[in-house]
């Protein structure tokens, strides 16, 4: 055996299983070391492969990861149960500094799945005592699609939760509309100064970043995370490389100033 | 003057079967003939067709005709030029290393048509063999011979060469050998073999599975890989089909006989089928012209099996045909456009 | 110490070495080129001399022992994981001075890009010495003496070219000067040949306005002239992208491995993200990603360029793309947007 083989993954009890969707499941799972919300872990499943997961929200001993059923991994990963073991290994990657958001105006922007990596910022806002200056725009594809029921009911009491659909079906009486419409609206007395988070799919960034900057945000007070193809998490494999970055090593999270000239 | 008499036109007592089997044409113009270049394998050395060019000025009427089978025709020579054209295309005759009886006396037969190739691995990406080179070889093993046979010759499975509608149509194979330690998983072999092949591949656990009996051989896996995963087999491979023909009665394309076939199989094959013409040639046959076809569709199929594999030892590997029907349409029988 | 050899002399030399290396050298693969009865030269284990190709630049690269094109990494049974095992025996690689330079960019992605090692390349570097062969004249498509790449000096046992009817030698290790002497003709001062010019040249350009370059029209051309078929990545000697696989086996569902494969950022999937994103799906896009990471992202990150200019893109594109002539492009076109800002100003 190598001495330390950072491809080797650790054993992880499975705590919990959360339903979303059908589509859709947060595993929680057990773990104590260092980890950060915006980080990720490599799921790990022996002759089915691996998968980059972010870390959705963290506990004492365990941290959550959201997985959204897509592949042959995602597959075999939904096969097991609360109790059952994991492989994975990480976390990866810088993570979010909630610190950040403690004083003043914080916007986070969020789309489907892209409410993973963010949930555990979301969760610190919402616990800040002055979280009536902080927003939380979260949109998804319908009203099926809805990720984190619990929590999205639980902020909603705390902080300024929009809470969007892309599209409702007939006599749907929640709101309805791109994430990006929300924003012009929001009653900041401070757009200059304030802060913002955004994740999700790439035209929805850029959409949101767009609104955001015409609202008056700057872009060194905007953080972003990015997506991308990843297979080792250790700056090997090349797939998640954007110019001279490396999305698993100096990323997923950046400050916009650095990841406006990050360019696929 | 109403018109003008022709004075060259002398009396003239030519035997024409003789010059017909001497390669020059019985042309519609009396008194002309066209002189017949045979090229096995369609590929002439530029000084051969400068003589060519040469005689059509001098005894033709400075034009020359590329024929449907690679040869070269060249027209409007009088006949009594015959003798001293049969001189100048012995340069010709040499060059392409073509048999021949009497030098000087041109071409000692023309029944047995130019055996054609297309451009093969010379030049062509795809070829699975060097068919000018097969071509030539063939030509060696059955010229002269006054039978009506047609021999062609294609590199791959594209058959460029049309060579299902001649009597003998041989069909380029390789058979890719592939190592799984070279494999990436692109999936550009599966992709291209779907695309410009026949489907015969898919990844199975990452590597390439190639499915054996649906393998045409073309070659076009390892065309397309780009770590050499693929390669072609050492051993160049066949596809013997038989007995394609047009006319007038039952035109028809020729059907598979033999798969991954070896060359000296391929030229024994040919060489032995003419034995068998002579068995079974209608005796009354026009200007003693007959297809091969027409011959097995008398005999059956069996006989001709019985005749073509005489002595033919063909590598373990290769799959022969037991029955063959074919097709096409039978004009003797019907007319019907439907 | 320097040595000449003849046929013999190398013959034995190569002989005893192989009992104590593994030898990784190019080789001649008669017709197993791409079209028929066409060869190509690449990496294989050789014991006798004859089967080195001195003569020929390798169509595919030397990085094939330290970074397979297909190496299985762990083997998992029902509940464990094993490492895949490595024949443990020393291996002398014989390659150009290109190529020496090369296996520094390997070296600093796999081992010091980020904070871990990767220990699967480490445990194969690890195995690995180098014998230089000299170049006496460049190949078709080299730029070497253009990147910097075209001498080395040291980082190898011994060196190996032809000479005359035999072959010189320039041996650094000590503990083979035994070996060579025993099997030379004479000693001899020998400095391995090396080129000094190209007839390819190429000009990196030291600053690249990056956006307006990646903006820029000549990559548009690409996106119909190359195929994505990603030879220029495979035959590349710097060229280090792998992907991941997982496999069980059909015949035992139980059992299965874990293997990596060379990757290409020319070809298909080499970006899709779960749930089929992709990013740059163009060719023209991906040509750029490609070559402004040989000759600006790896330099910015790294301090020098990840391209060696052994010219095998060039030498393989079955498209005749132009990989040098690409980098000539870039110097070009950065010329004319910095002086157009600085006209501007």
């Amino acid at each position: 055996m190598m001495a330390e083989n950072p491809y080797l993954p650790f054993s992880s009890e499975i705590l919990d299983v959360i339903k979303h969707t059908g589509k859709e499941y947060t595993f929680r799972m057990h773990f104590t070391g260092d980890v950060k919300p915006g980080q990720f872990f490599e799921v790990s499943v022996p002759k089915f492969g691996e998968a980059p997961i972010s870390v959705s929200g963290i506990g004492e001993d365990f941290v959550d990861l959201t997985i959204r059923r897509v592949g042959r991994v995602t597959n075999e990963v939904f096969e097991h149960y609360k109790g059952q073991s994991l492989l994975m290994r990480g976390p990866y990657g810088n993570g979010f500094d909630v610190d950040l958001y403690r004083e003043g105006e914080t916007v986070v922007v969020a789309g489907g799945t892209g409410v993973s990596p963010v949930r555990g910022v979301i969760n610190a806002l919402s616990q800040m005592p002055n979280a009536s200056d902080k927003y939380v725009i979260v949109g998804f594809r319908s009203p099926d699609d809805l990720l984190f029921r619990d929590d999205l009911a639980r902020w909603d009491g705390l902080l300024n939760l929009i809470q969007t659909v892309d599209s409702g079906p007939e006599g749907y009486t929640g709101r309805v509309g791109l994430v990006t419409k929300f924003i012009a609206d929001l009653p900041l007395k401070d757009p200059a100064a304030a802060k913002a988070v955004v994740v999700g799919p790439p035209p929805m960034m850029k959409f949101t970043i767009i609104e955001l900057q015409k609202k008056g945000f700057k872009d060194e007070n905007i953080t972003v995370s990015y997506e991308r193809k990843m297979c080792c998490g250790l700056g090997k494999c090349g797939h998640c490389r954007v110019n001279d970055t490396y999305i698993c090593l100096d990323g997923p999270v950046f400050n916009y100033t650095e990841g406006r000239l990050l360019m696929d | 003057m109403e018109f003008e008499l022709n004075t060259n036109v002398r009396n003239q007592d030519i035997n024409i079967n003789k010059i017909k089997k001497n390669a020059f044409r019985y042309s519609k113009v009396r008194g002309e003939t066209a002189s017949r270049i045979r090229i096995p394998g369609g590929v002439i050395d530029a000084a051969s067709l400068g003589k060519v060019v040469e005689i059509a000025q001098k005894y033709g009427k400075g034009v020359i005709d590329i024929t449907n089978r690679q040869g070269i025709e060249i027209p409007g020579i009088p006949m009594e030029d015959i003798d001293k054209v049969n001189q100048e295309v012995q340069s010709i005759i040499d060059a392409l290393d073509i048999n021949q009886e009497e030098k000087g006396a041109g071409y000692p037969s023309s029944g047995t048509r130019n055996v054609e190739a297309c451009p093969g691995a010379r030049l062509c990406p795809f070829g699975c063999y060097d068919t000018t080179d097969l071509a030539r070889k063939m030509e060696k093993n059955i010229f002269p011979s006054d039978r009506h046979v047609k021999i062609a010759f294609t590199g791959c499975s594209n058959d460029c060469a049309k060579v299902r509608m001649a009597d003998f149509g041989i069909i380029g194979m390789t058979e890719p050998q592939y190592d799984p330690q070279r494999c990436i998983s692109c999936g550009q072999c599966v992709d291209y073999c779907a695309r410009r092949s026949v489907s015969a591949l898919k990844l199975v656990n990452f590597k390439v599975v190639r499915d054996e009996t649906r393998c045409v051989g073309c070659g076009v896996c390892v065309h397309y890989c780009p770590t050499r995963a693929w390669t072609r087999s050492k051993e160049h491979y066949f596809r013997i089909v038989l007995m394609g023909r047009t006319g007038k009665k039952n035109p028809r394309l020729a059907e598979d006989f033999v798969r991954w076939a070896d060359e000296e199989s391929v030229l024994k094959m040919v060489k032995n089928v003419y034995a068998y013409i002579e068995e079974y040639i209608d005796p009354n046959a026009v200007e003693h012209k007959e297809h091969i076809g027409y011959m097995v569709d008398r005999t059956g199929f069996q006989e001709l099996f019985k005749w073509i594999m005489k002595d033919v030892h063909l590598p373990e590997k290769a799959e022969v045909a037991t029955s063959i029907n074919w097709g096409g349409h039978h004009y003797d029988r019907t007319n019907d456009i439907k | 110490m320097g040595y000449l050899l003849n046929a013999e002399g190398f013959d034995s030399t190569i002989r005893e070495l192989s009992k104590k290396y593994r030898l990784y050298a190019p080789v001649l693969k008669k017709g197993e080129g791409r079209f028929l009865d066409t060869d190509v030269v690449r990496y294989d284990f050789v014991t006798e001399a004859s089967q080195i190709e001195l003569d020929a630049k390798s169509d595919y690269a030397f990085k094939e022992f330290l970074t397979p094109l297909s190496e299985t990494l762990f083997y998992f049974t029902e509940n464990q994981v094993r490492e895949a095992d490595l024949d443990p025996k020393p291996v002398i690689i014989f390659l150009r001075s290109c190529d020496i330079h090369a296996a520094k960019r390997m070296d600093q992605m796999y081992l010091a890009n980020g904070s871990a090692k990767d220990p699967f390349y480490q445990r194969r570097r690890d195995l690995v010495h180098f014998a230089l062969i000299g170049c006496d004249h460049s190949y078709p498509n080299c730029f070497c003496a253009s990147m910097g790449s075209n001498v080395t000096q040291d980082g190898y046992l011994f060196s190996i070219e032809r000479a005359g009817e035999g072959y010189q030698s320039d041996v650094k290790d000590d503990g083979l000067q035994e070996l060579f002497a025993a099997n030379a003709v004479s000693q001899k001062d020998v400095v391995p040949a090396h080129v000094s010019e190209n007839d390819v040249k190429v000009t990196v350009p030291e600053t690249i306005p990056l956006a307006e370059i990646i903006k820029n029209s000549l990559w548009d051309e690409y996106d119909s002239r190359c195929i994505a078929c990603g030879r220029c990545n495979f035959a590349c000697p710097t060229c280090t992208c792998f992907t991941m696989q997982d496999i069980y086996y059909t015949d035992n569902g139980k059992v299965g491995e874990r293997r990596r494969v060379g990757a290409s950022c020319m070809v298909d999937g080499y970006s899709t993200v779960a749930g089929g994103g992709q990013y740059r799906r163009k060719h023209g896009e991906r040509m750029r990603f490609k070559a402004l990471h040989k000759i600006y992202d790896f330099r910015k990150r790294f301090g020098y360029d990840m391209c060696v200019g052994c010219g095998r893109c060039d030498d393989i594109c079955p498209e005749y793309i132009s990989f040098s002539n690409i980098i000539n492009k870039v110097n070009t076109a950065a010329g004319q947007i910095l002086s157009a800002e600085k006209e501007a100003e």
